[in-house]
């Protein structure tokens, strides 16, 4: 779905492809989206160990939440309206392609294989409480702003 | 052109390769021969494994106390990652084959752990003869038993999984004599260590007057005094297995322990979960609202489908249409010679002095 979804979004940057490549991508991200939660409770299942004792377990929690977070806007937007330009399209390929190096981390954590050499995976880099908090509060903000332009427009 | 693609894709599909290994492991756990897929799939397609396989046993092995065996893996060429998984097994049937079956217990497996199957990385040749140490409990019941070393590996050239089978190697369990100083068949020894700690273990032992720990590290053996049932091994500075046993002094015979191996390891990476998770709920957030925040660019049409030049090109070609009203002066017919008819305004007579000439038939003004 995820996959679908970037080669979608590539060809609306480029403006390639047929007209339905826009409804494409977003209904595949939007599919690969419902489909997360049971991709992470099966991957909790089979993860051998408890909790998250291991880098590249922190990893994927970031960055699964950022392209969520990503994939969600981009949905949100195009479904008040919004424009498939430059920006959205790069939007939606960069939610994609963080989604699947999540998914390519987590095939790395079972089997101790990957193709992503050059992700410095085992580096976590871990905000202090405070500054997760600033970041929440503006991410809030930032959303009931946007809401408001919506509405207005 | 769908036939085409539909070539390329049928291409792609039948150049593939079967290969249902594992190539990094799947780890160390309890685990039967046919594991199902979990580890290199069905024995029905892996390839034969060149592999000399052995297991040594000590001279007695009485029923219920702790032992010592040695496994062995000769003459075989791994895959570049030189990891062989081996499973100490009680049948080669590939059911019912985990040592529990018999009432074997694995004390102490040759990476630390309490596993039957284990991956070894090591310089597997087929010039070198690599062997590995476990610690076991024997079943609690005399007899005879068996034990099988099973092995799966890659191989050089890749593709297939590789697997075999030790033969049956035979195990007598006796009955324990009495008065025999043993440890109590409760007792576990400790495996695993943080760098820098020191290690108290306690002892618990039957028909035993005195009991003396020698410890292994690397060639040297050293003596540690045992004070009521406990003695310490100190602390190691770097990661790494010492090895310890303790001979056993009683009425009975005196007896040695196998050598139980001790890992030291470093503290396991760890990370503040609250943290995480604020941080992980923050990007979220912040990802939605960056984006949606988005005010659209101009909208720049396609040029392919703009035709508005071509359409004021066009336009210009058009004579104009006058699209506004037409202003039709209507002051009405001439007035009469007698003037507006009694009780008439002007307003009236230009919308109604025609028909009202009409129906006067024969007026003067036609």
């Amino acid at each position: 779905m995820f996959a679908l979804s970037g080669v979608a979004f590539l060809l609306c940057l480029l403006k390639k492809g047929p007209l339905t490549r826009e409804t494409v991508a977003h209904w595949a991200l939007l599919g690969g989206l419902l489909a997360t939660p049971l991709a992470i409770l099966t991957g909790i299942n089979s993860s051998p160990g408890d909790g998250i004792d291991n880098p590249l377990l922190a990893n994927k929690l970031l960055l699964s939440m950022t392209s969520a977070g990503l994939a969600i806007g981009v949905l949100v937007r195009r479904k008040l309206g919004g424009g498939v330009d430059i920006r959205h399209a790069c939007t939606g390929m960069i939610s994609v392609a963080l989604m699947l190096t999540t998914a390519g981390m987590g095939g790395e954590y079972s089997r101790n294989e990957t193709l992503l050499f050059f992700i410095p995976k085992e580096t976590v880099l871990i905000f202090p409480i405070w500054a997760s908090v600033i970041l929440i509060i503006l991410g809030i903000v930032i959303l009931g702003k946007s809401a408001i332009q919506h509405r207005v427009s | 052109m769908r036939i085409k693609i539909a070539l390329v894709l049928l291409l792609m599909v039948v150049s593939t390769t079967i290969s249902t290994a594992n190539p990094g492991g799947k780890g160390d756990d309890i685990r039967s021969r046919d594991c199902a897929g979990s580890c290199h799939a069905s024995s029905s397609s892996n390839g034969i494994s060149s592999a000399t396989l052995g297991i040594t046993l000590p001279e007695e092995v009485y029923a219920g106390l702790l032992m010592e065996i040695v496994t062995s893996v000769e003459g075989v060429d791994v895959s570049s990652k030189n990891l062989v998984g081996m499973a100490l097994l009680i049948n080669s049937e590939g059911a019912k084959d985990l040592p529990a079956n018999d009432g074997w217990e694995v004390i102490t497996d040759p990476n630390g752990g309490i596993n039957n199957y284990v991956e070894i990385s090591d310089s597997f040749s087929s010039q070198t003869s690599v062997n590995r140490s476990w610690t076991l409990r024997a079943p609690s019941t005399p007899g005879s038993y068996e034990l099988f070393l099973a092995v799966q590996h890659g191989s050089q050239e890749g593709g297939v999984a590789m697997s075999g089978i030790s033969d049956s190697v035979a195990v007598q369990v006796l009955t324990v004599p009495e008065n025999l100083p043993q440890l109590s068949p409760e007792w576990k020894p400790i495996n695993l260590r943080m760098i820098g700690e020191e290690t108290i273990i306690t002892l618990e032992t039957l028909n035993t007057d005195s009991s003396t720990v020698e410890l292994k590290n690397g060639a040297e053996i050293t003596i540690i005094p045992v004070i009521d049932g406990e003695f310490t091994i100190p602390a190691a500075v770097n990661p790494g297995t010492v090895e310890w046993r303790v001979i056993l002094e009683g009425e009975g015979p005196a007896q040695t322990s196998p050598w139980f191996r001790l890992t030291a390891q470093t503290p396991g990476w760890s990370v503040d979960e609250t943290s995480l998770y604020l941080q992980g709920f923050a990007l979220f957030l912040l990802g939605a609202g960056l984006v949606l925040i988005q005010r659209p660019k101009e909208e720049t049409t396609d040029k392919r489908y703009d035709n508005t030049e071509h359409v004021i090109e066009l336009d210009t070609t058009v004579a104009p249409i006058n699209t506004q009203p037409t202003e039709v002066a209507n002051e009405g017919p001439p007035l009469p010679a007698e003037g507006l008819p009694v009780g008439w305004t002007m307003e009236q007579w230009k919308y109604y002095g025609s028909e009202h000439l009409n129906n006067l038939q024969g007026g003067e003004v036609v």
